[in-house]
């Protein structure tokens, strides 16, 4: 009896102890620091419709990956500027980080829990969502909004598809081009370069005097990528690559293999600093070159000038851009760029407790103070007419506004696998351990599959 | 007797039952469960963002057998097994000792050593990335002082995995560092003094006596080594991505590129439920096999 | 003669120690020294090099800002989780150690087994699990697999621990006529301190450095621990890396400060006077 009331005692203890800590619930916790941000707590039902609070508030969840101050802040001003212009809705600010955004996406849509309004990069991983049927068709909000006037059409063409429109192109435009040292460039007695051909005598003069033609810091991959996308897009335009993915074409077209064998011979004449292909970009390891005068162009997207006017100010001043430049043997168009317009695009999710709100708060987002903000940040924002007076930012606003088409990077315009595909076998042919058939043959075995599942 | 006897058995079971039952439920709700639920998976084709997953039966499996990139994970992965074992436990009972002798002057050595193990795993691939950079990292360093030139590490699909290693070597030696230091609290202070006063030299107290008597904590070391490192996940993906290529890819970052990056989570569940069944039979056979050289 | 022998064996041991503790020093130091640098300085002068200046605003910066909130659900949640995890955990490890029923090896060996799982394949289903039960979005979330991801060590470790104490004192307990319950608290408890002190060493920093469960299941930046506070310093394309080094010095210090003072049960002599008593 002592015994059975001993085994009863331990057990319910257990059951307390897990209880408690169960039923906790939600902590319905004030921010401990003063922050400008309004939050109110209530966790979301995945199935409820309309969802009313206290005081008939509807309250909105955004996520977004602008985690850095300047451009959080941005979007902590337009949705506290949304809310007093519209005081039935509050909205809860979730910035997450970059790199594990698309997990905690990803997990959220397995478990349906879709916050109102949240962010991609368009590309194949936005048209998966909409397949599946997680994303709100806006075309009538857009129709009836000023966006259209207001935004890139470019930009707003990159967040349609099959002619509804599901994204807004809200952040920055960002476009690949060759960054590069001026003065060392006027040392050496080095003009800009117009053809591929012209470049690879700039790199070679630069070996000669002991400095690094590129300052690629291949480790994350898709900074390669920018190397593989405008040497195949130079070749011959963008209908190859498009071809391959609606499969009336194929990635082991000419382009690709060009483009391969250019890299690969680039790799053989010691085009990059050594470790290259293990580098980090985002922690800076190839901007440590340019820093310190060791390398001389870098072929990356314009947040680069940002990133240089955060962390070295006076570099900045012997900044200088070009336009990936045309291959000499080829008729391609020359001003084709690779980017995007919009960098991250505003979705609605399909089981948003309020479309017509989360569409309100977008146009917060995207509206001129906001983007004005951005400028300010050092982004060029995807609206039409922009001006901004940083001299580098201006010129790679000319190209974006000479740009006859604008592609999407590969690695996210693509089908997340055969991006994937893409990235894991260019990093192999940057490490010459496979040749440039073989990568694409793997690539395009990838697409097939893709289209066969 | 008889009765006695199955009386007492039953209590015993009865207080397995109870001091178990929260354990249970805590593996059960929250590895048992999603293993099950991995492996029900592991039979479907899921992006993981439709409502519906399509049943395909063993269609995963059989693309697992033949996966080129999953099998040299495992290669991988049997190679951090084994530099782990080769130098994690040898050089953390050496720690382990020299502590043990010392007592507490050396503490600071202690303190210190530990370091590794409370970094967090962004702080140790940050540091270690820059450090082994090769244009402006140490080794890259010491090289060119000797005249030699840059050392490419982790850019160089040949080398990269074996500095991964080295970099989680120095990272959890600690960890079996204060495993075996704790084996030695465990041994009572009379045996060290009735060593000594047998006339055994250090040396020979630590051979002869300790060594046998720390066997079962080293073995344990050796297992959680083994388990550890066919599990591994952490450092890896932060410090190399699996890259360049698949040079240093293992069976856990493997699985995560396909379940949360390339939208494949059915394939991924396979890749986890495959992952579960290896180490688990390996983690058994090396237990019972060090087991049994316990006991003659 | 002694002497010099010892000495001569003892220098190039010391020697070997010190360098190890370089080795196994300088990535702290150097983590340290980042904090107190810009950006720019970090990357234009160079990640090992002296700071230029005891510059603190990194400091002021990240304390000035949520940091206590973070560190205060990192309190809670690693105090919560560690505690019961170490009742949990010694509990199951008594009956594995010292009792003879029919499936104990075959649960021992299912412990072990779970040690072998991958744990991102779990996110999916403990998020949905968390969701049913309305524990998404709380750092109440976070305990329940905090405990479970580290009993299986925690299990395996103290098993092993409590089985290497000496049968006497429990047999002679049992003629006493004491239950298994009073023998538990009374001798396997205080003899296990220092298998208890281990795992209690190793699992607090795995929570407290642990990351993927508590960014899936918390979402409000005010439910949020430690690890992710970092967050606010870096972005898609900008790091700023002292700042970031800055949070994890200081994300350091507790656990620093707590090994400091627990190591201290890890010495020799535990079994002093338990033979014996």
């Amino acid at each position: 009896m002592k015994k059975l009331q001993k085994v009863i005692t331990l057990v319910l203890a257990f059951v307390l102890v897990f209880a408690l800590v169960a039923c906790a619930g939600t902590t319905t916790e004030t921010p401990v620091a003063e922050s400008p941000e309004v939050e109110v707590e209530e966790t979301e039902e995945a199935d409820a419709p309309e969802e009313v609070a206290t005081g008939e508030t509807t309250e909105l969840t955004l996520w977004h990956i602008q985690t850095h101050e300047l451009r959080a802040a941005v979007i902590e001003d337009a949705v506290n500027r949304f809310m007093e212009a519209n005081p039935q809705y509050t909205v809860e600010i979730v910035p997450i980080q970059n790199d594990v955004y698309k997990e905690t996406i990803t997990i959220a849509m397995a478990a349906n829990a879709l916050p109102d309004v949240f962010v991609s990069w368009s590309g194949g991983p936005m048209i998966e969502y909409i397949n599946a049927g997680h994303l709100y068709d806006m075309t009538d909000f857009v129709a009836a909004s000023d966006l259209p006037d207001r935004l890139l059409e470019a930009g707003m063409a990159q967040g349609t598809y099959n002619g509804s429109v599901y994204g807004i192109p809200g952040e920055s435009v960002a476009i690949s081009a060759v960054f590069y040292n001026r003065e060392i460039f006027d040392d050496l007695g080095l003009s800009v370069p117009t053809t591929v051909g012209e470049m690879e005598d700039v790199a070679e003069t630069l070996i000669e005097n002991d400095i690094i033609p590129f300052a690629l810091a291949n480790g994350p991959r898709w900074t390669g990528s920018m190397y593989f996308m405008n040497l195949a897009t130079r070749y011959a335009g963008l209908s190859p690559f498009q071809n391959a993915v609606s499969g009336t074409g194929s990635f082991e077209d000419g382009s690709f293999v060009f483009a391969g064998e250019r890299i690969a011979d680039w790799v053989e004449r010691d085009f990059f600093a050594p470790g290259f292909n293990g580098a980090d970009e985002d922690t800076g390891q190839s901007r440590q070159l340019l820093y310190a005068d060791q390398a001389a162009m870098h072929i990356i997207g314009n947040w680069f000038i940002s990133q240089v006017l955060s962390e070295n100010p006076d570099f900045h001043e012997k900044l200088g851009v070009f336009s990936f430049p045309a291959y000499e043997n080829s008729d391609a168009n020359s001003d084709i760029v690779i980017g995007t317009v919009g960098d991250n695009f505003y979705h609605i999710a399909s089981t948003s407790v309020s479309p017509q709100g989360s569409f309100e708060l977008i146009t917060f987002i995207t509206d001129e103070t906001a983007m004005a903000g951005r400028i300010d940040a050092g982004a060029i924002p995807p609206i039409q007419g922009v001006t901004v007076e940083d001299p580098i930012l201006q010129a790679v606003l000319s190209i974006i506004e000479e740009a006859s088409e604008v592609q999407l990077w590969y690695d996210q315009y693509l089908p997340p696998e055969v991006a994937q595909a893409h990235l894991n076998t260019l990093q192999e042919i940057f490490g010459l351990t496979m040749t440039p058939q073989e990568a694409n043959a793997e690539v395009q075995a990838a697409m097939e599959s893709y289209r066969d599942r | 007797m008889g009765a006695l006897a199955s009386k007492r058995r039953r209590s015993v079971n009865i207080a397995a039952v109870v001091f178990l039952a929260p354990a249970i439920f805590f593996l059960g709700t929250f590895i048992i469960y999603p293993i099950i639920n991995s492996f029900q998976l592991s039979f479907h084709d899921w992006n993981g963002i439709t409502a519906h997953r399509d049943f395909i039966g063993i269609r995963n499996w059989l693309e697992l057998f033949s996966d080129r990139v999953f099998w040299f994970a495992f290669r991988n992965n049997l190679i951090v097994v084994f530099f782990s074992l080769l130098f994690q436990v040898p050089f953390a009972l050496a720690l382990a000792t020299f502590l043990d002798a010392g007592g507490k002057k050396f503490t600071i050595f202690k303190i210190v050593w530990f370091l590794p193990l409370l970094m967090s795993t962004v702080a140790v691939g940050f540091l270690f990335r820059f450090g082994l950079d090769a244009n402006f990292g140490i080794v890259t360093f010491f090289s060119r002082l000797f005249g030699g030139g840059a050392v490419d590490l982790l850019g160089d699909q040949s080398r990269v995995l074996l500095t991964v290693i080295g970099v989680i070597c120095w990272r959890f030696i600690p960890f079996y560092m204060i495993l075996y230091l704790a084996g030695y609290s465990n041994l009572p202070e009379e045996t060290y003094e009735a060593a000594i006063i047998d006339g055994a030299t250090r040396s020979q107290y630590f051979w002869r006596v300790a060594l046998p008597l720390l066997w079962p904590t080293i073995r344990n070391g050796a297992v959680l080594s083994i388990v550890g490192s066919l599990s591994f996940f952490d450092l890896i993906f932060v410090m190399t991505g699996g890259g360049p290529g698949i040079a240093s890819e293992l069976m856990a970052t493997y699985m995560y590129r396909n379940a949360f990056q390339i939208m494949r989570v059915g394939y991924g569940a396979t890749v986890a439920s495959a992952m579960f069944i290896l180490i688990t039979i390996i983690a058994l056979i090396v237990f019972r096999l060090l087991n049994r050289k316990e006991k003659p | 003669m002694a002497r010099q022998k010892k000495l001569l064996i003892w220098i190039p041991i010391l020697a070997l120690a010190i360098i190890w503790l370089v080795i196994a020093g300088s990535p702290f130091l150097f983590m340290v020294l980042a904090t107190f640098k810009t950006q720019f300085e970090l990357l234009t002068g160079g990640v090992f090099a002296w700071p230029e200046s005891l510059y603190l605003t990194n400091y002021t910066s990240v304390i000035g800002g949520r940091f206590f909130s973070y560190l205060i659900n990192s309190i809670i949640v690693v105090a919560v989780s560690l505690t019961s995890l170490l009742a949990v955990a010694s509990f199951a490890a008594y009956p594995l150690s010292r009792f003879n029923f029919k499936l104990r090896n075959h649960t021992h060996a299912l412990i072990v087994a779970c040690m072998a799982i991958p744990i991102h394949i779990t996110l999916i289903p403990i998020f949905i699990m968390m969701m049913n039960v309305g524990l998404y979005d709380s750092i109440w979330a976070l305990v329940g697999p905090y405990i479970a991801f580290n009993l299986p060590i925690s299990v395996f470790l103290l098993t092993a621990f409590m089985a290497s104490i000496p049968k006497e004192l429990e047999e002679a307990a049992e003629i006493d006529g004491s239950s298994k319950y009073k023998i538990f608290f009374t001798i396997m408890l205080p003899l296990s301190k220092g298998g208890i002190a281990t795992i209690a060493i190793f699992n607090a920093i795995n929570m407290w450095n642990e990351f993927v469960f508590a960014f899936v299941l918390t979402r409000s930046v005010t439910n949020r621990t430690l690890p992710l506070a970092i967050w606010e310093f870096q972005s898609q394309f900008t790091n700023h890396t002292p700042m970031i080094m800055t949070v994890l010095t200081l994300s350091t210090m507790p656990m620093l400060l707590a090994f400091i003072f627990f190591q201290k049960k890890l010495i020799k002599g535990m079994m002093v006077g338990a033979v014996k008593g």
